[in-house]
Order: C-alpha cells, then sequence, then structure tokens
C-alpha cells in the first residue's frame, strides 16, 4: 500500500523543482507584464498604454517593415540555405570545407554583425575601400550605402541579416537532407525521375518537416529583429516592432508600460502568424514534430520577450 | 525481358581500390541470375553499375543489345528492389506504385488497371491507401516489389531484398518471389549473400569475390561442380571439407597423405592428376559425400567423433583430424555420439582435386 503511494507522488516529488523554476522565473514575470500593462503609473486600470500605441504612427510603419522584412528576407534566405545545402549534401572535394565556412557567420553575435557591417557602409568604410583599392571606383565617387530611401535601408538590412542568418537555416535543411535514406533518392531516379522531379515530389516532401522548423524558427526570429537595424542606422531610422519595444524601454523614460503593452502585442502577433504558418502548411509526416515545434516556439518568443 | 550482357566492366573507388574488376557476363532473356559473395565481393556494385546508380570506370552494359553504360537509370528501363526497400513515405501504397507510372505519362485509366493488377500479385490490394509507415516490413518490401512490377522492365534488379526480413517470412517470400518469376518471365538480377537463397532460386548463379566472377553456373554446377577452392568452401552449410595432401607413387597406386592419413586414390581421379606434377593437391569433400560404413575394409579412414550436431532430417557429425574439423552429413539413423568410432568412405565421383597453388579444379 505505502509501495504504491509513494510511487504516485516520487514523479510528482521528482519534477517539482522544475516547476518551480518556471513559476517564479517564467511563469510569474509573465504574468506580471502582461498585467502591469494594462495598468497606469498611479495602478489604476487603464487601456492607455495600448491605445498611445495603436495611435503612434511609428507603430504602423513599424508593422509594414516588419512584415516586408519578415517575407523578404524568410524567402530569400529559405532560398539560399535550400541551394546551399543541397550542393554541400553533394559530398564533393571540399564540400567540409565549404560548411564549415558556411557556418563562420552564425558563430557572430548580433552585435558583431551590426558593428563590422556598420563600419563596412560608412563613406570611409572597409567596402568603399576595397572598392577603391581594386580601382573599381575612384576617391570622389565613393558609394553612400547608408544614404538610400527607407526601401532601400531595408533591402540593405535585409542583405546583411541573411548574410548572418543563412548558415543556421542551411545546417537545419543539410540535417535533414542527410536524414533522407540515399535509396528513397536512388529509386526516384531508377523509376523515371529527372534531377528536378526527384528534387521536387521526393526530396522536398521527405524535407519537409526540416523546411517547417526551419522556416518556422526563422519567420519567429525574422519579426523579433532589432539590433542588427539599431546598430547600422540607430533608433526609429527604420522602425520595427521590436525596436519599438526597446526604444520605449530604454530610450524614453517614463515610457515603461507602454513598452509592456509593445511585448504583449509582438508575442499576440508572433503566436497568430506561428499557428496559422502550422495550420497551412499542414501536419506533414513529421507529425510527430509538431507538439515539440509549438513548445519550442513558445518557449522562444516567452524567453525574449519578457525576461 | 531483355538480355543484358556485361563486358569488362570495371569500377575503380579512389586510385586502385576495384570494387568491381573485368565482369563479363551474358545473361539471357527471362534468366533468373543471382550474384553471390560476401560483402565486400562487388555483387552490388555490379548491380548498381547495371542500374546506372554508379558511374563505370570501364567496360559496358548492353541491355537489348543496346549500350547503357553511359544512359541515365531513368532511360535504362530497369527496375530495382531495394535492400531497404526505398518506398518513399510521404506516397500512399498506391502512389508509391502508381508514381513511376505517372512519371511515364500512362493514362490514368491505365495506371489504375496496372497498380490493382499488381498490387494482387503481391496481395497487398487491401494496403494501397495506407502509408508506409502503417505497414509491417514485410509488407513494405512487398510495395517495393509491386513498384518494381509496375513499370514492366526489361530487367528487374534486386538488392538483397530479403535480408532485412525475419527467417521465416524470408523463405516464405522466396517461394514467391520465384513463382512472379515464372508468371512474368522478366529477367532478373538477385544480389544476395545467402547461398540458400541463390541455390534455390537461381537459373544461374554468379559466384564473385574481391570485385570479380569466381563462377558462372547453375545451382548444381556451382556446387557439385565447383570450380575452386573459394566456391566450393563458400557453397554449403557445411562447407567442402578440404585436404592438403601429399602425393606418393607406390606399387603401382597413387597414395596421397598427411600426418594424420594416408589412402590410395581410387582409379577414377587417379587418372585427373595425369598431367598434373606437383606433389601436393587440395582434396575437397562435400560432407554429405562421405559415407560412414561399417566394414573397415571398404573405408578410407577410421576416427572417433568430436562431437554430433542432429539437425532433425540429418545429423552432422564432427571429427577432428590433425588440427582440422572435418563434418560429415549422414542420415538421422542410425544415432551416433560423440567419441563413437567410426570408418569412413566417401563418394568417389564427387571428390573434386584442387591445384595447390592456383587452388582451381584439376580437370585431368
Amino acid at each position: 500500500m505505502k509501495n504504491t503511494l509513494e510511487k504516485k507522488w516520487v514523479p510528482y516529488l521528482l519534477i517539482t523543482p522544475t516547476i518551480l523554476f518556471y513559476i517564479i522565473f517564467w511563469f510569474r514575470p509573465v504574468l506580471t507584464a502582461i498585467i502591469y500593462s494594462f495598468f497606469d503609473e498611479s495602478n489604476i486600470f487603464t487601456l492607455n498604454n495600448y491605445i498611445y500605441i495603436f495611435k503612434d504612427p511609428f507603430f504602423k510603419q513599424a508593422v509594414f517593415n516588419t512584415t516586408i522584412f519578415v517575407v523578404i528576407s524568410v524567402t530569400l534566405e529559405f532560398l539560399i540555405a535550400l541551394s546551399l545545402a543541397l550542393i554541400i549534401n553533394k559530398k564533393f572535394k571540399g564540400s567540409q570545407i565549404l560548411l564549415s565556412i558556411s557556418l563562420i557567420p552564425m558563430a557572430l553575435p548580433a552585435v558583431a554583425v551590426g558593428a563590422m557591417w556598420s563600419s563596412g557602409f560608412a563613406s570611409y568604410g572597409w567596402i568603399n575601400s576595397i572598392l577603391y583599392h581594386f580601382g573599381i571606383i575612384d576617391a570622389n565617387h565613393k558609394i553612400l550605402f547608408l544614404a538610400g530611401n527607407d526601401f532601400q535601408s531595408l533591402m540593405l538590412i535585409i542583405l546583411i541579416d541573411a548574410w548572418q542568418v543563412i548558415p543556421f537555416m542551411m545546417v537545419i535543411l543539410l540535417a535533414g537532407l542527410q536524414s533522407i535514406p540515399k535509396d528513397s533518392i536512388e529509386a526516384g531516379y531508377i523509376f523515371g525521375g529527372t534531377k528536378f522531379t526527384v528534387l521536387k515530389k521526393i526530396t522536398m516532401p521527405m524535407l519537409k518537416s526540416s523546411i517547417q522548423t526551419a522556416l518556422i524558427l526563422r519567420i519567429i526570429s525574422a519579426i523579433q529583429v532589432w539590433l542588427i537595424i539599431v546598430m547600422i542606422y540607430g533608433y526609429r531610422r527604420i522602425p520595427v516592432l521590436l525596436e519599438e519595444v526597446v526604444f520605449y524601454k530604454k530610450q524614453v523614460l517614463g515610457f515603461y508600460r507602454v513598452a509592456l503593452a509593445y511585448s504583449v502585442i509582438v508575442s499576440i502577433i508572433v503566436s497568430i502568424v506561428s499557428i496559422i504558418y502550422l495550420k497551412v502548411s499542414g501536419p506533414s509526416k513529421g507529425r510527430k514534430y509538431k507538439c515539440t515545434k509549438v513548445n519550442h516556439i513558445k518557449k522562444y518568443y516567452i524567453q525574449h520577450y519578457f525576461i | 525481358m531483355a538480355t543484358l550482357e556485361l563486358i569488362k566492366l570495371s569500377k575503380r573507388y579512389g586510385k586502385n581500390i576495384w570494387g568491381a574488376k573485368n565482369v563479363n557476363l551474358k545473361v539471357n532473356e527471362g534468366e533468373f541470375i543471382v550474384f553471390l559473395g560476401p560483402s565486400g565481393c562487388g555483387k552490388t556494385t555490379t548491380l548498381r553499375m547495371i542500374a546506372g546508380l554508379e558511374e563505370v570506370t570501364e567496360g559496358q552494359v548492353i541491355i537489348d543489345g543496346n549500350d547503357v553504360t553511359y544512359l541515365e537509370p531513368r532511360k535504362r528501363e530497369v527496375s530495382m528492389v531495394f535492400q531497404s526497400y526505398a518506398v518513399w513515405p510521404h506516397m500512399t501504397v498506391y502512389e508509391n506504385i502508381a508514381f513511376p507510372l505517372r512519371l511515364k505519362k500512362e493514362p490514368k485509366e491505365n495506371i489504375d488497371t496496372v497498380v490493382r493488377e499488381v498490387a494482387a500479385m503481391v496481395k497487398i490490394e487491401e494496403y494501397l491507401e495506407r502509408y508506409p509507415r502503417q505497414l509491417s516490413g514485410g509488407q513494405r518490401q512487398r510495395v517495393a516489389l509491386a513498384r518494381a512490377l509496375a513499370v514492366k522492365p526489361k530487367i528487374f534488379l534486386m538488392d538483397e531484398p530479403l535480408s532485412n526480413l525475419d527467417a521465416k517470412l524470408r523463405v516464405k517470400m522466396r517461394t514467391e518471389l520465384k513463382a512472379i518469376h515464372s508468371k512474368t518471365g522478366a529477367t532478373t538480377i538477385f544480389v544476395t549473400h545467402d547461398q540458400s537463397e541463390a541455390l534455390s532460386m537461381a537459373d544461374r548463379i554468379v559466384v564473385m569475390r574481391n570485385g570479380h566472377i569466381e563462377q558462372v553456373g547453375t545451382p548444381d554446377e556451382v556446387y557439385f561442380d565447383s570450380e575452386n577452392v573459394f566456391v566450393a568452401g563458400f557453397i554449403g552449410t557445411p562447407p567442402t571439407n578440404f585436404f592438403k595432401m601429399n602425393i606418393k607413387h607406390e606399387n603401382n597406386q597413387l597414395k596421397v597423405f598427411n600426418e594424420n592419413l594416408e589412402f590410395a586414390l581410387p582409379n577414377k581421379i587417379k587418372n585427373l592428376l595425369n598431367n598434373y606434377n606437383k606433389n601436393q593437391v587440395i582434396l575437397g569433400i562435400r560432407p554429405e559425400s562421405f559415407e560412414i560404413v561399417e566394414n573397415r575394409e571398404n573405408s578410407y579412414f577410421t576416427e572417433k567423433i568430436l562431437v554430433v550436431e542432429p539437425q532433425g532430417s540429418h545429423q552432422i557429425v564432427a571429427l577432428e583430424i590433425g588440427d582440422q574439423i572435418v563434418k560429415i552429413v549422414a542420415p538421422s539413423f542410425p544415432k551416433y555420439k560423440a567419441n563413437d568410432v567410426i570408418n569412413i568412405s566417401f563418394d568417389e565421383d564427387r571428390i573434386m582435386l584442387f591445384d595447390i597453388e592456383t587452388e582451381k579444379r584439376i580437370r585431368g
């Protein structure tokens, strides 16, 4: 009798530390943040924090910029990462070296990437120096990379971001490609497939769960872009959602609760986008992954926003 | 249905590792050929060169008189069953079978008829709507088989298709595969390392080792008339017993001897050695070519039994002669036991003599 009772309680006892950890360091701050976003400084319930955001002209611009950024950067990065993964997966001479080289950007922190490229794109930066050195431009015709219009600036950010993020996507896709049995692909060739049909009808469907993982993680982190933009253009030159959160929290006094409200909005956007994406892309063969994927996503944005 | 010819087919990996070397073979229409050999002998490499999955270093692959050596796999009109089945997990059974037909742009109604026909042939009609992950290993293998049958290939290639199945199912599938072959009459190349599979299914067996062919022949030929020591030793369970013997002439007799045995060779065999001028020879005797006799005069040697392995239908009697274990297949009765002393004779017609240096068969 005592034995069965013990058996019943031991599992709960074992996970208690984890649960406590989550309650103290995760659930409590998240809850506090959500509650605070609905109160003003004198602790009176108010929707003003939210109303302020929706009236803020920068909010609209931030939503617009973020959308453009997500759509273009994720598409671009996915296509390049997939091509690279397919090439490296061919295992030719030197493919391992190419893999190592292509992983370098992933190892750099975003701040370093921002610093590197902002010094590169400055009018006296290293990119112009190189171009000058090779005689592509002369001293009077330096390229003013950072002087473009908003759209061009955003494109520049997309390129820099792609430079850093492609390896991350490529590694996920490459791992997926390597887990596809060689026989399945060869069977495709034997049974009448050209390189293109095999890629389209066999490789890609079998890669689906890796593609889903790569895209969802990337979409979520693309919605959260801010550091690179701030590093290169400073605040409010190209407003995006998370940059606004940081702006209200760090750059102006007295807007802490607006920043909290902003976080809540961004979280909701991320959740909606993720859920829509998972619904549209379907459960695929990776049904067993779906659960972990959703958890991953939850953890990912919650940790990034609230803690 | 088609003929296949391999001419000096070779595959080299790196600088001088040969996966297959100088493989010459002519396969007749409708023949069931088995490539047999230990792992790493080049049988799969050769099969993959026929399929077009492996680049050919030298030589030619000719199907129905056309040189296909450098054609893409899809243009060779071959189909293949893989060891790992290689059914596509994201397609239903139906789609798996229909996919190659769709790529060939067959009309829709036609595809449906063919899919149902081959599904019936391999008995998977009721699983057509399922995904491979919902099937057992044996059922997946049937799907792979159906897919290969559906395209009506010129040549059917099978790469150890049964080795992932459990022992009982393997034996059952053997019979079914053979029945399907006799129904379709498709020229088939079947790769295996399992000699009983080879012996039971093949029209002709191609025994391979280290990338080259050791012998090509019917199951009876490779078994009873092995070309060399390797083939005689590889085929058969238990394998052929070999005796390294010295030769001497004595009293008009030809005697062979070593530290433990000595006997005169029967006349029939003696003649084989007329043109043989080395003073040692390898004697190959299959376990079932021995006979345990009661009378010592009729025997070639007498020995104590080491162990007896009963097999139901027969018993395997093991003797220790010097440091060599000799196995004899005897009828189930009378029963023997360890330490019994028995007189051993053998069927003179079925002794094989091999050259001591080249290990090739001496045929007189």
